[in-house]
């Protein structure tokens, strides 16, 4: 992209920057101070709460009763046909990370010149430095009813660090509640000529890098206390994050594809006594009961009920995989319930919210009781991460994560009208206007767009349409934007991206006409500022 | 959906669901009758039976008689072997069998990575086979350890594996660990000759002397720190090592080694190294050359587990024959037939045939090849590898002689539990087809109605 033009872009994103400040502050800034009325509240701290109060100000839960008194200056929303629950948590995710994009420079893997990155050791790979969290991501969570997010990176065998955020700021530094809380423990073996690159091997690299980290801890704590008379132990990075994890100061997640990295889980956690989490993507935990039973395991359950390939299920070919991943995978939840197992939902393995809370419900359709449900979704996750003083229940004197829906959170139908994160108030409106209408276009494919008037610059964007749901990319000289999301209706399409430039986070909504191969429209932030553009399709 | 692949459709989920065949539960007590007994430790008994209470095996003889309960299954002259042991296998594991990362990678174990939901253990039953030693892969001078397993079908990893069988460290001569990791992605390792295999085995086996010095010095410093009552202070420990400290288990006997080689040339001279650090060497892989050098194996009591008729599948293998088993046994070498393969597991009797056609031995000391020279090799002779009383009850029973081209095996057991029985299966499966072709049909009848 010529310079010119990239100036010219810049100086419009900041345009936008520039009036998006004038515009009035988001609603939830300006009300420190709520009170839910009329509201059935699902505290589970105690029996639910009927036509209860709740009072929610700077940021914490205040109060919360029947018959309590409403605070005077306080915003009051009402809840009659509302019931209140507290904020949903996903326990494990990474759907929220922006990795950096890796380039693997062959010169160098042909000269045999491997890092750690490519053995998969990546504990510095820190979930917080790589977190993305907008308007967009919020919006997705907060209509399923998720508003704390437990985030990690899962690529690798020393995976990197995790996280936990409130889904409440942009700003991360705002929302966080836990930084670099548990380390990943995956079973991938390298893709190169590399140790360890069998699955025995990452076993073996396991065990010496568990021992290894022992072994500095005590040699740097000894040579530290002394200083004098002692030789000083080498530092390593890796070993440097994994003593914490090795002493059982820190949890780590073992991330187990199926039942026999659960057991070889299990088994290096009682080898050298760590403090763990058995990360389920497989769905197998059902296969495992007695040991994680005996080993008094905490599970983080995942809903994508797909066989793994060890599994004689999928041996068996694809009828049996099939009616296993309809009939055996999804009783998981419900047999770790069963067994008193204490366990809670991770969105591993779903590709976004709306297929994670799908597979909640078809774990509750194959068994699990409702409540269980809730549980592994609120007061399990925060009591497994030691944040239950915080959140998981609605108490006095809790973060105010709340979900208010119609009807049951987790009945089928249920509708979330509001979510509080951290006090702040988002409202979740209806579908928008327009939309149900049946699409008449499909314009998945690439499409050159040119913005008009001042600005004028040509920019691409990738659409990918299924039936009225429309995703895609937006490719600009400051990386590609992806968005999800959008709507196509009759002729008329809608998305909205946010990008982020300089640090900054930008909602864009499009709005467009198409016709044939071109589309008309234009492109809004906020009340801040809006331009015209036309598109049109790049053949092929 | 087409005639034909309505059909393979159904073949394919009827097979797969018929290989749902759990083990039949293991009555305490079960007479095998009216058999033809291959032994291997006291002749062939025909019209005999055996007794088997629990896990073992309580009598053989003539007209036996169990206690009340007593599962009878009448044999009608059919042939009885004791289970076929395969002490070369790599099925049963997950992941890759090789970790190429390293040069030497003694300390990865098969242990950690036993699959005992790999389908493989069940074809091996349908061959008869009930005891395999799978291991790491051929890659690395000195690679993993291995694990000897009984295959009981549908138990957990931790239940497959023998109890008592030595563990065992696999090595690996000549053009494998000389050229893995030699090209294409990554830089060519060292060795590139016969020399460097061995010199890379010498330099760790110096290695872990070193560490094994500096544990005992760690230790007698330690022990003085303890003596003097807080005057000396404590030494910080060395770092553990688990790679040198399965070195140190080689040096002491403790893993037997199973060294992969072709070439007589090679196999002398890992001798004389082993000969030198004390090591164990029990056994050379495929050993294709061994019939070469008998005296020397059999001075050394090394054994050779190696293929009936494979070879000339690389310049190294070229200078065998289908005789070579049958040369080494006959002069007193310990003779294996092994598969290392999940498909030349199932007819491994098959291949003993092999050596009785070619290289003409006796009918029992092919028999031999496959069940008492590998139990020996594995160190587990004293459970399984003939039909004795007290040992276990690992058996296979076969339509025919098992030598002969046209047998089947029919039922297999191990400890006494029957893990697969044709008849059943069989059923089993017509039984499956048959459900779907019933629930294939009832679609096609709606449509039909549709229309």
């Amino acid at each position: 992209m010529p310079p010119l033009i990239r100036n010219r872009l810049f100086l419009l994103l900041l345009a936008f920057l520039f009036l998006g400040r004038l515009e009035l502050l988001p609603d939830e800034n300006l009300h420190r101070l709520w009170a839910i009325k009329e509201a059935r509240i699902v505290t589970l701290a105690g029996p639910p709460v009927e036509k209860g109060i709740l009072v929610i100000r700077d940021g914490l839960i205040e109060a919360v009763g029947a018959g309590i008194p409403v605070p005077k200056d306080a915003e009051v929303i009402d809840g009659t046909n509302l019931t209140v629950y507290p904020g949903l948590m996903d326990a494990l995710g990474q759907s929220l990370l922006k990795l950096p994009e890796e380039k693997i420079d062959m010169t160098r893997i042909t000269a045999g010149d491997f890092t750690d990155k490519d053995r998969g050791i990546t504990p510095g790979l820190a979930a917080f430095d790589h977190i993305n969290l907008g308007k967009a991501v919020f919006e997705k969570h907060h209509r399923l009813g998720f508003v704390t997010a437990h985030v990690m990176p899962e690529r690798g065998v020393l995976t990197g660090r995790s996280a936990v955020f409130c889904l409440s700021d942009p700003e991360k530094n705002k929302a966080v509640l836990l930084k670099d809380l548990c380390l990943g423990i995956g079973y991938s073996p390298a893709s190169f000529l590399v140790y360890p690159n069998s699955l025995m091997g990452v076993h073996a690299y396991l065990k010496q890098a568990l021992a290894d980290a022992r072994h500095f801890d005590i040699v740097r704590s000894r040579w530290l206390k002394e200083l004098k008379g002692l030789t000083r132990p080498e530092y390593s990075p890796t070993l440097d994050i994994l003593t914490d994890y090795a002493a059982a100061r820190k949890p780590v997640i073992f991330l187990c594809r199926n039942q026999h990295d659960i057991r070889r889980s299990l088994g290096l956690a009682a080898e050298f006594k760590l403090d763990y989490f058995i990360a389920d993507l497989g769905g197998e935990a059902f296969e495992v009961i007695p040991e994680l039973k005996n080993a008094r395991a905490r599970v983080l359950c995942t809903v994508a009920f797909k066989a793994p390939g060890s599994s004689l299920y999928a041996q068996r070919g694809k009828i049996e995989r099939e009616r296993a991943e309809k009939e055996v995978y999804p009783k998981n939840p419900a047999r770790l319930a069963e067994a008193g197992i204490p366990f809670a939902f991770s969105s591993l393995g779903t590709d976004d919210p709306k297929a994670f809370a799908e597979g909640i419900q078809k774990a509750i359709e194959a068994g699990l009781h409702i409540d269980k449900a809730l549980e592994a979704l609120t007061r399990s996750p925060a009591v497994f991460f030691g944040l239950d003083r915080a959140i998981g229940t609605i108490e006095p004197g809790q973060i105010a994560n709340l979900v208010l829906s119609e009807g049951d959170l987790l009945a089928k139908d249920a509708k979330v009208r509001y979510v509080f994160v951290d006090g702040k108030k988002f409202e979740l409106k209806e579908a928008k206007p327009g939309e149900g209408e049946k699409p008449a276009v499909n314009i998945t494919g690439k499409w050159e767009m040119a913005l008009e008037g001042q600005m004028a610059m040509n920019l691409t964007i990738e659409f990918m349409q299924e039936e009225a749901a429309l995703s895609g990319k937006l490719i600009t000289p400051f990386g590609a934007f992806d968005f999800t999301e959008g709507t196509v209706s009759g002729n008329n399409v809608s998305f909205e991206i946010s990008i982020s430039v300089a640090g900054q986070d930008l909602d864009l909504f499009f709005s467009a006409t198409v016709e044939g191969e071109r589309m008309r429209g234009s492109v809004v932030q906020g009340g801040a500022g809006s331009a015209e553009f036309t598109a049109k399709r790049i053949p092929g | 959906m087409k005639p034909r692949s309505f059909v393979k459709a159904i073949c394919a989920v009827a097979f797969f669901m018929g290989l749902f065949n759990l083990p039949l539960s293991a009555e305490n007590s079960i007479l095998l009758k009216n058999g033809r007994i291959i032994t291997v430790s006291g002749g062939t008994i025909s019209g005999g039976d055996i007794l088997i209470q629990g896990t073992k095996i309580a009598k053989v003889g003539k007209d036996l008689s169990g206690p009340a309960g007593t599962q009878v299954i009448d044999l009608n002259g059919r042939w009885v072997m004791p289970g076929i042991i395969d002490s070369h296998s790599h099925i049963a594991l997950e992941g890759d069998v090789n970790e190429m990362g390293d040069l030497i990678t003694a300390e990865v174990d098969c242990r950690d990575v036993i699959n005992p939901n790999d389908i493989n253990i069940f074809y091996a039953l349908t061959g008869g086979v009930t005891s395999i030693h799978t291991m790491h892969g051929s890659a690395n001078p000195i690679g993993g350890k291995g694990i000897v397993l009984k295959l009981r079908w549908g138990k957990s990893a931790r239940e497959l594996i023998f109890e008592g069988a030595p563990l065992t460290s696999k090595w690996a001569l000549g053009e494998n660990p000389k050229q893995s990791n030699a090209s294409g992605m990554g830089r060519a390792r060292y060795p590139k000759t016969r020399m460097g295999v061995e010199m890379a085995i010498r330099d760790q086996f110096e290695k872990a002397k070193d560490y094994q010095k500096q544990w005992a010095e760690y230790e007698r410093k330690a022990r003085a720190a303890r003596d003097s009552k807080g005057k000396i202070a404590p030494p910080l420990p060395p770092k553990k090592d688990f790679r040198l400290e399965t070195i140190a288990d080689i040096l002491s006997g403790k893993l037997w080694v199973r060294c992969h080689a072709y070439q007589s040339e090679e196999m002398l001279s890992i001798m004389r190294l082993c000969r030198e650090y004390g090591v164990k060497l029990v056994c050379f892989e495929h050993g294709l050359e061994g019939y070469r050098i008998t005296n020397e194996l059999v001075e050394y009591g090394v054994a050779v587990s190696t293929f009936a008729d494979s070879w000339a599948y690389k310049w190294e293998a070229y200078n065998t024959m289908p005789h070579a088993a049958a040369l080494c046994a006959k002069r007193g070498v310990l003779v294996a037939l092994n598969s290392d393969d999940a498909e030349r597991m199932r007819h491994l009797f098959n291949e003993a045939a092999k050596t009785v056609r070619f290289g003409g031995v006796s009918e029992d000391e092919a028999i031999r090849m496959l069940t008492i020279n590998p139990a020996k090799i594995l160190g587990i002779d004293q459970w399984v590898g003939t039909i004795e009383p007290g040992k276990d009850a690992d058996l296979t029973v076969f339509s025919q002689h098992p030598l002969d081209s046209f047998t089947v095996c029919e039922m297999t057991l191990v400890d006494g539990t029957i893990y697969f029985d044709r008849a059943r299966y069989l059923e089993e499966r017509k039984k499956a087809e048959d459900e779907e072709k019933k629930k294939q049909k009832e679609p096609e009848k709606k449509k039909g109605g549709e229309v």
